[in-house]
């Protein structure tokens, strides 16, 4: 194997590259790590319209700070072997010194990432069960925030391609736009009366699937008056793209005047609705197909 | 040479007749017809019988598998299983050709399978890529404007469908068929007429995936979420026998894979001296051979669905939406790694060779792919987090999901630690190697923030997530991709690659692909969700940019294309058979292999990354037994 | 320096005469393997059972009426478990030498499989439902047809290895020509040695597939008719 020059001078290279490495990085990620969360962490999605959006602000800016320390690993230590251990054009067949493994170093690895992974899920666990971080629940929900019963409930129904929404607190009413109270808590039940949406208001942190036949629950407590976008998550044909809205959470009294328009509005037409339920079968003989 | 004195050059006409692609696609067209009226004439009044059978339906079903019967038949496929029925032995062989035409037949060589792999993907890889290009047209304005909507879906559908589909079979198609094989010193694959029929399929498929535009497109984006799926035109079809046919073909390759690592291993190869690729296509294999299944049946349903009104996914008729998303994601997260073990097993076959180091941590390494395996099983749920399925196990799929990055880890920690201190080369398949470590652990670091449930509900279905799995995906397929065919092209068509054209090459596109896929971390963020034509006003300049840059990531890979062509079909610079000086076997063989890959079969005493332990041990001992075969 | 581990100039003659051992091998492997993707592919519909059981939307899991007739799914799967009992003795019969007896119970476990396959055809028209009458029927028409595409291709397996074995009956130890199963007719030497004696290896395959699948129908049985 003419080829295979094996001259490795195995011990000729004596410098501490470990400990560069390993003070660099520390150095790095005690300066990064602050100022990520500082800086970067409030500007985080999605935002403070909503506790759960807060919750999520807080989530991802701890996120970002345990991600950054592994980032700049990486960056430290390519950085200093891609330089420092560059082939020379001479000696580019030069073979290196045959390390195959270090106990030391794979249990290190391992017991570091391990301890990482498990704090990750301990605490996204821990914050989903809080107050259910705004995502859909499914029918029959864990993370119950307190005071669950006293919610206000609105009803999200998703069909190709618009949303309206129900109020069955106020006599099942349904509405074309969704208005929430300043600082209440909401349970909203998204369902479809089609295919699969997905009720999306991102600055309230809310994401939940509609689908045919299914209740999920999503929790939401509002702050302040505000609008927001309404947008479908989820691929649901043809236009898909233009299944957005603008939803609104006003003020208490506004919201009641409001409520009371919708209830004048809906009084003719409430004889052809539906009763309130929690998910609706649409014919089963009007099938696509 | 062969010593049959038959007439070499037979006139072109003569050569033309007989089973090969020619006569395939003929037969392929015919059998279309023959399905087309067949299930008009016969076919769907017996059906009838039990009740709403949808005929136009039906027809174009039974069409197409018409034509991928035709299509097998023309190439030759029938021949063999119709000799085995009348009674005649097994044999392993088809009759073998030589010259070019061999690449238009059933040829059951297993490098001839691997260079057809390599076109045939890469012709599907450049259209599906081109529909990507045509997404980033449409949204370079915040309001829908090129495309109607309907044909937007369509191209978003096709992209996704093309990659997801044709891509798995990305590297184990070309490289695991070409260099398994001669990795383990064995002349065939386990299963060679299998092998061949793994790749035919694959191009039936995706010209029926193409044929979806006559039909209508198709709206649901690669995912086929029902019920969407079930009132979606006739295009969703063409996905769905697309999909199945994709899933047939992967079940295949991974058997095969499996069992011509498993039994064919050359004498000495025990499964510590296996090079590390293997280990990785193996560990792909077993999650092609058994999620595979999974997605042919959960899309035969979701046909019945369509075609013979059963209600697997009907919520008023006693379905569930819910069964598909199960079902799919299922196979759907063993095929996310699927894609992105083999990038891992190629990282780690070429960072010796350019670090002039032993591979570290060998059985970490193993262990880490093996491990990715295993746990790929049991996270599926986390594509579905805001469904409302199964509520109470989102931190069970949190912390699963969060599991896998340890194995993940093994492979990076095994990868930096082969680099440490090594002498290292920076050439143009290292350079594609290092980008994965920094395309990977951006696309890693990203998926943090996807499993955690609470941080999952603003990212999930927004650019984030597509960003995310472009850069586990695209920075760590297509790139190790890329890094394979400037390391193995040279060994299996003798012909050596520029190495300033590869580095142009790779710079444009590692600096392309990441102007046009971190920005859209940002525009995930900000709350862009994927699929759909509009945006908001304020995010078009974040949009443009990402579109300018995803026109040069196309640029860079047409470049890629032209340069890669003009070499092989103009410049033919011959190929050493070494010329990476790397001691795994397949680069002591003579460029291109011959046919019959050994004189004898080769006997291993190490595994092939002992740099710096001294000379490389002969893998043909004098007095040594011929060994197998 | 060793010698080259390949020289440049050879023909496809190095390629023949490889020992059959290692397709024995690789057909059982294989097997193995091909038995546990089938295993994947019907566990999708072991779950769609269980999951449209349980959630029973719009309680159409199982409307009045639906109820698949038990005589003519045990007639089925009686004839499917009998003949891979068939060629389970069949198996024993050739690994003790005796050939005739083995093609006698094949040619029976075929006529089995075959008559269970047209009886599971008729039995579909004398159901009373059809594949829209509701989750059960989903699964019931999904999970029966595809278990007699699968039993139809067991059959075609089973019937090469008959085929070959009652074509070759007097040809004990004697080669059949080379490449005819390949369309070949240049082809001067086997590319596997002695192909025959793959018969064993393929029955012993074939016999282990079999009675896998026939698993497969039983617990369709259990669930689909019984429960």
């Amino acid at each position: 194997m003419a080829t295979h020059p094996t001259t490795a001078a195995p011990g000729a290279d004596r410098a501490p590259h470990g400990r560069r490495v390993i003070v660099a990085w520390l150095v790095l990620s005690i300066v990064a790590t602050p100022l990520v969360a500082i800086f970067l962490g409030p500007i985080l999605p999605p935002g403070n319209a909503s506790v759960q959006g807060s919750g999520q602000v807080v989530d991802n800016t701890v996120l970002t700070a345990t991600i950054t320390p592994v980032f700049c690993l990486l960056l430290v230590f390519f950085v200093y072997v891609l330089t420092r251990f560059r082939a020379a054009p001479a000696t580019a067949l030069e073979d290196g010194p045959p390390l195959r493994n270090h106990n030391g170093i794979q249990v290190t690895w391992i017991v570091v990432t391990t301890v990482v992974v498990l704090s990750l899920a301990g605490f996204g666990t821990f914050e989903l069960l809080q107050n259910g971080s705004g995502g859909g629940q499914g029918p029959s929900p864990v993370a119950v925030p307190a005071g669950a019963d006293h919610m206000m409930q609105v009803q999200v129904i998703g069909q190709q391609w618009n949303w309206t929404y129900r109020y069955p607190g106020y006599g099942g009413i349904e509405t074309q736009d969704l208005y929430l109270p300043e600082n209440t808590y909401v349970v909203l039940n998204v369902t479809s009366l089609d295919v699969i949406h997905s009720f999306w208001a991102y600055a309230l942190g809310v994401k939940a699937d509609a689908n045919p036949g299914v209740d999920n629950v999503a929790y939401l407590k509002t702050k302040g008056p505000r609008s927001f976008e309404i947008r479908c998550a989820e691929l649901c044909g043809l236009w898909h793209g233009y299944m957005y809205q603008t939803g609104h959470i006003v003020p208490q009294s506004q919201f009641a005047a409001w409520i009371k328009q919708q209830q004048t509005l809906n009084a003719s037409i409430a004889r052809y609705m539906p009763k309130y339920s929690r998910s609706y079968y649409p014919d089963p003989q009007r099938r696509g197909g | 040479m062969s010593t049959m004195a038959v007439d070499v050059h037979p006139p072109v006409w003569r050569r033309l007749i007989g089973f090969n692609l020619l006569t395939g696609v003929i037969l392929g067209v015919g059998g279309w017809y023959v399905g087309w009226f067949g299930a008009h004439a016969v076919v769907a009044p017996s059906l009838s019988f039990f009740g709403d059978i949808d005929f136009n339906e039906l027809s174009l079903v039974l069409a197409y598998l018409g034509g991928v019967v035709g299509f097998l038949t023309g190439l030759g496929f029938l021949n063999y299983p119709l000799a085995r029925l009348r009674g005649y032995p097994s044999s392993l062989r088809e009759k073998e050709t030589q010259g070019v035409g061999r690449y238009f037949t059933l040829c059951t060589d297993h490098k001839v399978v691997g260079i057809q792999y390599l076109w045939g993907i890469g012709l599907f890889f450049f259209i599906g890529g081109l529909n990507a290009m045509l997404i980033r047209t449409e949204l370079l304005r915040p309001a829908h404007q090129v495309f109607p909507a309907g044909t937007y879906l369509t191209i978003v559908g096709v992209h996704g469908s093309m990659m997801m589909g044709m891509m798995t079979s990305g590297i184990l198609g070309p490289f695991a068929n070409y260099l398994i094989p001669l990795m383990i010193g064995a002349r065939r694959m386990a299963f060679p007429r299998i092998e061949a029929l793994t790749f035919w399929i694959l191009m039936a498929a995706g010209v029926i995936l193409q044929t979806t535009i006559f039909w209508g497109g198709f709206p649901t984006g690669w995912t086929g979420y029902e019920p969407l799926n079930i009132e979606a035109y006739q295009g969703m079809d063409c996905y769905i026998l697309f999909f199945a046919l994709v899933g047939i073909s992967m079940t295949l390759l991974g058997i095969n894979m499996i069992v011509t690592i498993v039994t064919m291993r050359a004498p000495g190869l025990t499964w510590t001296r296996l090079p590390i690729f293997a280990w990785g296509v193996l560990s792909t294999a077993i999650l092609m051979a058994l999620a595979a299944p999974v997605l042919v049946c959960t899309l035969s349903l979701a046909l019945f669905d369509r075609v013979v009104q059963t209600n697997f996914f009907v919520a008023a008729q006693g379905g569930s939406s819910y069964l598909y998303e199960n079902l799919f994601w299922v196979f759907g997260h063993p095929e996310v790694y699927i894609l992105a073990l083999p990038g891992f097993a190629i990282v780690l076959e070429m960072l010796p060779v350019f670090a002039r180091k032993p591979l570290w941590g060998y059985r970490l390494a193993v262990a880490g792919l093996l491990g990715v395996s295993l746990l790929s099983w049991f996270v599926w749920q986390h594509h579905i987090f805001v469904s409302g399925i199964n509520g109470d196990l989102r931190p069970f799929y949190m912390l699963s999901t969060e599991l896998i990055s340890i194995p993940t880890g093994f492979t990076f920690i095994c990868g930096m630690m082969t680099l440490w201190r090594g002498n290292i080369r920076y050439t143009t398949p290292m350079l594609f190697c290092l980008a994965w470590f920094f395309n990977f652990l951006l696309g890693g670091l990203s998926g943090v923030f996807l499993s955690d449930v609470p941080s999952d509900v603003t990212t999930h279905g927004s650019f984030f997530s597509m960003a995310h799995f472009h850069y586990t995906i695209m920075g760590g397929l297509v790139f190790t991709f890329f890094a394979a065919i400037y390391y193995w092209v040279p060994k299996m068509t003798g012909i050596q690659l520029s190495e300033r054209l590869g580095k142009i090459h790779f710079w444009w596109m590692f600096l392309a692909f990441n102007s046009t896929f971190a920005p859209l971390f940002a525009i995930g963020f900000l709350g862009q969700p994927r699929r759909a034509v509009t945006y908001a006003k304020s995010l078009q300049f974040l949009n443009d940019w990402v579109s300018v840059s995803a026109f040069a990531l196309g640029l860079s890979l047409l470049f890629f294309l032209a340069t890669f062509v003009y070499q092989l079909a103009f410049v033919k610079k011959p190929a050493e058979a070494n010329p990476w000086a790397s001691r795994s076997i397949e680069f002591q063989l003579p460029s291109p292999v011959p046919v019959h890959n050994f004189d004898r079969i080769p006997v291993f005493s190490s595994d092939p990354y002992g740099y710096g332990e001294g000379p490389a041990p002969s893998w043909t001992p004098a007095g040594a037994p011929a060994g197998r075969d | 320096m060793a010698e080259p581990l390949a020289s440049p100039g050879t023909g496809y003659e190095v390629l023949e005469n490889e020992p059959p051992e290692l397709m024995g091998r690789g057909l059982r492997v294989g097997t193995y393997l091909f038995a546990g993707g089938t295993a994947f592919f019907f566990l999708c519909f072991l779950f769609a059972f269980f999951y449209l059981r349980s959630l029973d939307n719009a309680g159409m899991w199982k409307p009045k009426g639906v109820d698949a007739s038990i005589p003519w799914g045990t007639v089925i799967v009686a004839l499917y478990v009998a003949s891979a009992l068939f060629v389970r003795l069949g198996l024993a019969d050739h690994v003790a030498g005796r050939h005739r007896e083995w093609r006698q119970k094949g040619v029976v476990a075929l006529a089995l499989g075959l008559a269970g396959l047209v009886v599971q055809a008729i039995g579909w028209s004398h159901q009373g439902f059809g594949p829209a009458d509701g989750g059960f029927a989903s699964v019931y028409f999904g999970w029966t047809a595809f278990l007699f595409l699968f039993v139809f291709g067991t059959m075609y397996w089973l019937e090469t290895v008959f085929a070959t074995s009652l074509r070759y009956r007097n040809t004990l130890t004697g080669q059949p020509a080379p490449g005819e199963a390949s369309g070949d007719p240049d082809r001067t030497a086997h590319d596997i040695q002695d192909p025959l004696s793959l018969v064993r290896p393929g029955l012993e395959a074939l016999s282990f597939y079999w009675t896998f699948l026939a698993g497969i129908a039983v617990l369709a049985w259990v669930l689909l008719y019984l429960v």
